[in-house]
Order: C-alpha cells, then sequence, then structure tokens
C-alpha cells in the first residue's frame, strides 16, 4: 500500500513537471530575454556598435570631430593600397608577429609540457612564469624602458661581461627597436602561455605517459609523439590569441617610440593610432581598422584549417 | 618484454633520477626565470636608489630605504589621487559587470531554450573584437554623450569589455549545480530574481571571486582607453605612471621604478593570495574563445 502510494506521487510529480514545462515554454522564453536583456544591451552597444561603426566611419572623410563626414565610399581603401605607409606598417607588422609567435609558442610549449611532468619545483617555477602578465602594458613598458636606456640595465650588463662592443641604444637604433619591443612580448609571452600549457597538459589522464613510458619512450619521445598531437588544437588556439594581440597592438610603440626611430617600429596598429588621434584623419584610420580586423579573420580562420588538417 | 621486466625498466628510470631532458628543462626554466625575475628585481631596487647609484651599480642593493622617489613621484603626477580614481573606476566596474553578468549567466546556464547558444555565440564574439579596431567609434560615442574625460565613461565601457569573460566562468560554473536547485524554489513560489538572488548567488561566490580577481586585474590594468578617454584631471594609475616619464626631459628611472612599484602592488597582491584561481580563470577564458 504505502510502496503504491509513493509511486502515485511520483506520478504525479511527473506530471506537473511535464505540463510545468509546456505551459512555460512561452513564459521560460520572456523570463530568458528579461534576464539576459541588460547585459546583451550592454555588450552590443559598447562592442558590436562600436565595431559597425568602424565600418561606417571607414567609408568617410572626417577631419575634426565637430566637422560634418563627407561619405567617399571605398575611396580610403583604394588610398591604402597606394600609401606607402601601408607597405611599411605590414612589413614591420609581419616581421612582429612572424618573430613574436616563433619566438613564444614552442618554447611556452615546451616549458608547459615540463611544468606538467610535475617535477620537484614545478609550483614555484609556474608562479615565476606567470608573474609578468600581472603587469600592464604601461608597467612593461616603463620597465623596459629602465632595460633598454643608453645607460639602462642592458647595456650596463653588456658593459660589465666585457661585451661593449654589443652596446647600443636599443630603442633609438632602427636595427633593434622592433626587436626590443618583440622581446618585451616574448619575455612576458612564453612564461604566460607556458602556463596554459601546463593546465591544458595537466587535464590528460596520467596513464597516457605511462604506457608510453612503459614501453621505453622518453621524455622527448613522449612530447613530440604524444602531447604535441594531442595538443594540437589547444595550440592553434593559442597561435590564434597571440596573433590577434600583436596584430591590434600599439601600446609599445605609443608608450616608448612613437613608430620610431624612423619607421623601424611602425606597425599597421600604430598607424591607427596615429591617424585616429594624432593626425586627425578618423575616416581613414576606420579603414586601416577595418583591414586589420579582416587580416585577423583570414588568419584565425586558416589557423583553424591548418589545425583541423594536423589532428586528423 | 614480460611485465616485471618493463616495470623494472621503468622503475631503473625514476631511480636513476637522471634525464638530459629534465635536466635540460631545468636549465632553460632556471634560465627563463632570471630572465624574468632581473628586470623586476632592477626596478624594485632602481625605486628606492638614486640615479647614480641606478647607472653605476644597477643591481646593487640600495644601501639605504631612501623614498624619496616616491615623494617625488607623488609631486609629479598625483599618484594618489590617480590611484583613488583607479579604485573607484575599477569598484563601479566590478560592480556593473557582476550586475549584468550574472542573470545573464543564469538565464544562459540555467534556462532550457535555443536562444541560450545563440547569445552564447554573441558574447564570445567579444574574444575576437580587438580593442584597437573599436577605440575611435568608442572615442566619438563618449564625445556625443557628453561623457569625454569623466571617469563615468571608463565605468560604464569596462563592463561591456568584461562580459564575455565573466558569462563563460559564471555560466560555466552554474552547469555544474544540479537541477533541484530552483525546482524546488519554484514549486515553493518563489520568482527568477529571487531564486538568482537566494539560491545562486551564495552558491556561486567562488565563482563571482574568480570573476571579480580577473576583472580587477583587467581593469586596473587598462591603459588604451584610459589614454583616449580620459584628461589630466581624472587620470588612471596607468595614466599617471606613462605620465612620469612624459614629464621629464631626461628620463629619470628612479622615479618611475617609484611608479611602477606603486601601480604593481594592488595587483600583485591579489596575485600572490589567487594564483590557482586567476591561472584556472584564464585558461576557461582561452578555451572558450
Amino acid at each position: 500500500m504505502a510502496i503504491s502510494g509513493s509511486a502515485v506521487q511520483i506520478e504525479k510529480k511527473a506530471l506537473t513537471n511535464t505540463e510545468y514545462g509546456r505551459r512555460n515554454a512561452r513564459k521560460r522564453r520572456v523570463t530568458f530575454l528579461f534576464l539576459v536583456a541588460p547585459a546583451l544591451v550592454w555588450f552590443l552597444s559598447f562592442m558590436l556598435w562600436p565595431l559597425l561603426n568602424m565600418f561606417y566611419i571607414s567609408t568617410t572623410s572626417w577631419n575634426e570631430l565637430n566637422l560634418p563626414k563627407k561619405f567617399i565610399f571605398l575611396d580610403n581603401f583604394i588610398r591604402i593600397f597606394h600609401d606607402p605607409k601601408v607597405a611599411i606598417g605590414l612589413h614591420n607588422t609581419g616581421i612582429y608577429l612572424v618573430a613574436g609567435i616563433l619566438g613564444i609558442i614552442p618554447l611556452a610549449f615546451m616549458l608547459g609540457f615540463f611544468l606538467s611532468l610535475r617535477k620537484p619545483g614545478y609550483r614555484i617555477l609556474r608562479t615565476l612564469f606567470f608573474s609578468p602578465s600581472m603587469l600592464s602594458v604601461a608597467a612593461l613598458a616603463m620597465i623596459f624602458l629602465g632595460v633598454y636606456r643608453p645607460d639602462g640595465m642592458l647595456n650596463s650588463f653588456l658593459n660589465a661581461i666585457g661585451l661593449s662592443a654589443l652596446t647600443r641604444i636599443w630603442l633609438g637604433d632602427p636595427s633593434t627597436a622592433l626587436g626590443a619591443l618583440i622581446a618585451i612580448d616574448i619575455w612576458g609571452g612564453v612564461g604566460f602561455n607556458s602556463v596554459l600549457f601546463f593546465a591544458a597538459l595537466a587535464s590528460f589522464p596520467e596513464e597516457l605517459y605511462e604506457a608510453a613510458m612503459l614501453d621505453g619512450a622518453g621524455y622527448w619521445t613522449i612530447l613530440w609523439k604524444i602531447a604535441f598531437p594531442l595538443m594540437i588544437d589547444f595550440i592553434g588556439l593559442i597561435t590564434i590569441l597571440q596573433f590577434l594581440g600583436i596584430l591590434s597592438g600599439a601600446a609599445y610603440m605609443i608608450l616608448l617610440t612613437q613608430g620610431g626611430p624612423g619607421t623601424a617600429t611602425f606597425t599597421l596598429g600604430y598607424y591607427l593610432y596615429d591617424q585616429a588621434f594624432l593626425s586627425h584623419r578618423l575616416g581613414y584610420s576606420q579603414a586601416l581598422g577595418v583591414v586589420i580586423f579582416f587580416v585577423g579573420i583570414v588568419v584565425i580562420l586558416l589557423i583553424r584549417r591548418v589545425t583541423a588538417r594536423l589532428s586528423n | 618484454m614480460n611485465i616485471p621486466d618493463r616495470l623494472g625498466r621503468i622503475n631503473r628510470r625514476m631511480k636513476r633520477g637522471f634525464d638530459f631532458f629534465v635536466l635540460g628543462g631545468y636549465i632553460f626554466s632556471i634560465l627563463y626565470a632570471a630572465a624574468i625575475l632581473i628586470p623586476l628585481y632592477f626596478v624594485i631596487i632602481s625605486a628606492f636608489k638614486n640615479n647614480n647609484q641606478i647607472i653605476l651599480t644597477p643591481l646593487a642593493l640600495p644601501t639605504a630605504l631612501n623614498f624619496s622617489k616616491f615623494i617625488e613621484a607623488q609631486a609629479n603626477v598625483h599618484l594618489i589621487h590617480a590611484g583613488l580614481i583607479s579604485v573607484g573606476i575599477t569598484s563601479g566596474a566590478e560592480v556593473l559587470t557582476l550586475l549584468l553578468a550574472f542573470p545573464a549567466a543564469y538565464a544562459v546556464a540555467r534556462i532550457q531554450t535555443r536562444l541560450a547558444s545563440l547569445v552564447e555565440s554573441i558574447f564570445s564574439l567579444g574574444f575576437l573584437i580587438p580593442g584597437l579596431a573599436i577605440l575611435m567609434p568608442i572615442y566619438v560615442m563618449t564625445a556625443k554623450a557628453g561623457l569625454l574625460y569623466h571617469p563615468i565613461a571608463l565605468v560604464i565601457l569596462y563592463p561591456a569589455f568584461s562580459l564575455p569573460l565573466a558569462m563563460i566562468l559564471l555560466a560555466g560554473f552554474m552547469r555544474k549545480l544540479p537541477r533541484e536547485l530552483e525546482e524546488s524554489a519554484v514549486m515553493d513560489g518563489g520568482n527568477v530574481l529571487q531564486i538568482i538572488f537566494y539560491i545562486f548567488v551564495p552558491i556561486c561566490l567562488p565563482g563571482i571571486l574568480t570573476v571579480l580577481i580577473l576583472n580587477f586585474i583587467n581593469i586596473w590594468n587598462e591603459y588604451l582607453f584610459a589614454l583616449i578617454l580620459m584628461d589630466s584631471d581624472n587620470r588612471t594609475i596607468q595614466l599617471a605612471l606613462a605620465l612620469l616619464r612624459a614629464n621629464q626631459r631626461a628620463v629619470d628611472f628612479g622615479l618611475i621604478a617609484a611608479g611602477v612599484l606603486i601601480s604593481m602592488i594592488p595587483v600583485y597582491i591579489v596575485f600572490i593570495f589567487f594564483q590557482d584561481r586567476i591561472m584556472s580563470g584564464m585558461l576557461a577564458g582561452a578555451i572558450k574563445e
């Protein structure tokens, strides 16, 4: 008796549940929108709307905030093709991207693998590797100003070990300025990404490595034969994030070199900033923004395709 | 090879305790750790030295704790005032982010509708929009709204940047909670706002803390939008720091180092206490891109 009673109760409950579900499908959607609306409106207003505005402004000639815009359709983009500064910016951005990504990703991956072996001391190393990521771009720029300036840390170090011939004005010399800025990114980026790789590798079951070790494989083999193939998608993802960061970066140029000396550190991102806020060519700056945006999309798709093919 | 043989091999490998890969890993890790620590150490000690000492003995410990550079930095760019502006902006943006993100994350994670995945993918677009691309349009919007050079502009703006990550972290946290949680409340006749406030907020405190910490780091450290939208009366700590260089004819590195030190202390305090939370939060953000 007691048993059938509870069975009835369960049945009743199930019935009310489905009824609740059916009757409230519409109500649920209303509740959903009510809860999501504020965040969605905020996000659309201050992220997507400005992005659409970038496309719109890129089709105008606009020199002062208070002056009217003139619609010129694709003229800005035609100008981009003939602008020698775009070619310079593209060149420097290209070097920055290649050197930055090659300098960061392979090292970060190997260090992340090493950390994931959890050898003694890996926790303190992980903390140290991650610590530069806590610095702001302004702080990073100021720290490396002290490292690179003529009587700064790097030159005194070179003098102290008898390599005075190598000393130079790192940020003032056209042959080293871009490299010096890339080195700041590598300095912090290797550590940050190694910790991300560590965390991703740490999610693998330990038996994965153990089985290989039973077969006598060393760590080097495990790194390239087991960890690397499993991580290809994640490596692609990290590469994309790193790529986007560098592609749309302008902070070190704004803070340290203003694109100089000459055009040594003049990147596309800095050109955008320069046109928008220093040269008052608002329309043109946004046309550069559109170009940067599409370069980003194309490369994301490219990296996705490469990693998809590799992991198959 | 039979099993005892294999185990013997592993044991030998373990016992030997020597492996070129591990040795190389340590050597490289230590070199890299040194490369990280030396510039940081250099900045910290430089803040307490005079400029002659910084140039002549860059890596020597300061002979005395000399706070004159801090006083000078305060006099030059009003670091304390800038710090307070940053605290105000950060707190306002943190509160606003949570007010916006928490109900939305609840909706995405706990209400079954096809709209949920659509909304989620809209927010994840945020990771693909470069700040530099929307910098100028946002400057124009802010000017039109009459909020240029007003800290409120950043309080309004930063939550929009924080929302994608906050949504991912909070929704991820809420998905792991059992279904029964709101069912009993619905039976008792509670409405959705009550469910969120009385049931989900207390349970999600760890997730909220992670969001607060990551937002704090990002907002405290933000430079580009603050540079464009604020003026000298409302400069944030990062702007004040950069100004320590711009205001000088020759680089006074002791002064700059004092500014760097002041600006990074709050973030490093948070880092020391919550580093695991920070790392896992940033990983979740990267994975969900």
